[in-house]
């Protein structure tokens, strides 16, 4: 019935006037949409507890100075994309736009934006809670340099999270990506470089504690230095002798074998 | 009022040091304010003092508490033997209500600041052996009071002058002190004969062990068990020290060097 009248009332009103008719439609129902997705997405982070992850990072911070949380604003950029889509679509019904082209570059250009967006807030909480986490691991730490790591860590996330967002707006990263793969390689390298001991005692030990072929209390002798074992941990072990305690690598029991006195 | 002044002035008339126990940001910065730098005596270092002494136990004893800071204020070199200190500690309230005044030197040296600070273990992990041994003695094995032996430190030396007695059911773990679950299981494991083995890290290395060190030359108070003539000797043999409680009447004790360092009631804690 309603169906009936309402497209017989559209036929009788021009061209023009049934655009602005669907128009307005498409602009209604991307405001209920965009309201729903938010509504959605709100929930999901919620039942993600999102919202519970990112308590204390500077970002939730300043999202409460403004009044509102980080789940809210995700939830907003979320449904304001949608309800942007909808914009667009009235806009093309109405032949605002003077070229088909622009409409097709509009349409394509609004999810790369959106992703931007998205990384870039998600690249912010990300960082600030590596900051916190990094930070919280290194308390115990009594030196004042190794606020440096923690830095080092978000700013790190930070670059690569807006060298995500800018390549998604199609601006030239081609110098970013080189720096950053030298950077990459520059902190993988020198890392793996500088804890290369580390590693391989810290895999020796994993293998030592599972085996315990020798254990506190016994009397060994590793690289010709002998005595009591006092302590065995992943990266070292610990022997003693007269007085005399030597801290002996575990990769060097692995290389050079260890000798167990039995009597 | 002006007697209770007096009386007050008195006490800390030409004092060479001021300690804070335990002290609140705004007192600590009340005598740094009027250049006053005192030691400070508390369980964490929060008003970020100078001169800090670690209390490892919240000691309920206020002479106790007293003992140990200025020992641990000796042993740091921050006052010296017949200075006169001045005590601020809290007694009965949330804030400081108590100031008494003490010469140093006073104590017999008791070395309970060198059983936490020099010993083999780490401070933190003395403390947990303690605590479970308190616990143990506040509550007991399934209500019935038990005894206990806890030999810290110094392990490879302790285990080669002891034997096992059963199957080590802490072989092939590699469990530490302080864990929740692992006191849960040193409390299970507590009717067992014979003593604990801890390392200097903390790593619960045997149960089930029995010591035999020898027991000349060691003195310990008439009336005390094999338990305790055991935990004596090894500290005097090895390292080591070693934390008791006490079958019979219920305290906790610490051994060093063969002699008893510190004497607690678990009741009190």
């Amino acid at each position: 019935m309603v169906r009936d009248r309402f497209i017989s009332w559209l036929g009788e009103l021009s061209n023009a006037e049934q655009n602005l008719v669907m128009a307005m439609l498409v602009v209604l129902v991307g405001l209920v949409v965009g309201w729903l997705t938010a509504w959605l997405v709100r929930r999901t982070l919620e039942a993600f507890r999102v919202d519970a992850a990112v308590e204390g990072t500077p970002f939730e911070r300043t999202a409460r100075q403004l009044g509102t949380t980080t789940t809210r604003l995700l939830a907003q950029v979320c449904g304001l994309f949608v309800f942007l889509v909808a914009v667009v679509y009235a806009a093309s019904l109405l032949q605002i736009f003077p070229e088909e082209t622009l409409f097709g570059a509009l349409i394509s250009f609004l999810p790369k934006l959106f992703v931007a967006v998205v990384v870039v807030i998600a690249g912010l909480l990300v960082a600030d809670k590596a900051e916190l986490l990094v930070d919280e691991r290194l308390r115990s730490v009594k030196l004042p340099e190794v606020t440096l790591v923690s830095s080092v860590v978000k700013f790190s996330i930070l670059y690569v999270a807006g060298l995500i967002a800018l390549s998604q707006l199609g601006v030239a990263t081609a110098a970013l990506i080189v720096l950053l793969a030298a950077y990459a390689f520059g902190v993988f390298f020198l890392t793996g470089l500088a804890f290369k001991d580390l590693l391989a005692s810290a895999a020796a030990g994993i293998y030592l504690l599972l085996t315990d072929p020798y254990s506190i209390g016994d009397e060994i002798a590793i690289d010709g230095r002998r005595g009591i074992v006092q302590e065995i941990d992943v990266f070292a072990t610990r022997i003693e002798n007269d007085g005399e305690e030597y801290i002996i690598p575990n990769r060097l029991v692995l290389r050079k074998g260890a000798m167990r006195v039995r009597n | 009022m002006t007697e209770i002044g007096d009386l007050l002035d008195d006490i800390v008339a030409d004092v060479d040091d001021v300690f804070l126990f335990s002290p609140s940001g705004s007192l600590h910065e009340r005598f740094l304010d009027h250049g006053i730098p005192a030691v400070v005596v508390a369980p964490e270092n929060e008003v970020n003092a100078e001169r800090y002494v670690e209390l490892p136990l919240e000691f309920k004893d206020l002479a106790e508490r007293i003992r140990f800071g200025i020992e641990g204020a000796l042993g740091d070199d921050y006052v010296e033997e017949g200075d006169q200190v001045v005590c601020v500690a809290k007694l009965f309230s949330e804030d400081a209500d108590t100031v008494t005044r003490v010469r140093v030197g006073q104590f017999d040296h008791s070395g309970v600041y060198d059983l936490f600070v020099n010993s083999r273990a780490a401070p933190s992990v003395i403390r947990d052996v303690l605590e479970v041994a308190i616990e143990l003695g506040k509550k007991g094995q399934k209500g019935k009071r038990v005894g206990a032996l806890f030999v810290v430190g110094d392990a490879g030396k302790v285990m080669n002058k002891s034997r096992p007695l059963s199957y080590n059911p802490f072989e092939k773990s590699h469990v530490h002190v302080g864990d929740p679950i692992v006191n849960v299981m040193l409390k299970e494991f507590s009717r067992l004969d014979g003593a604990f083995i801890i390392s200097d890290s903390g790593k619960i290395v045997s149960a089930y062990r029995y010591l035999e060190p020898s027991a000349e030359g060691v003195d310990i108070p008439k009336g005390l068990g094999a338990r305790h003539m055991a935990a004596g000797s090894i500290t005097r043999d090895t390292n080591a020290i070693a934390i008791v409680l006490s079958e019979s009447d219920g305290l906790v004790r610490a051994f060093s060097g063969g002699t008893i360092v510190l004497e607690l009631d678990p009741e009190e804690y």
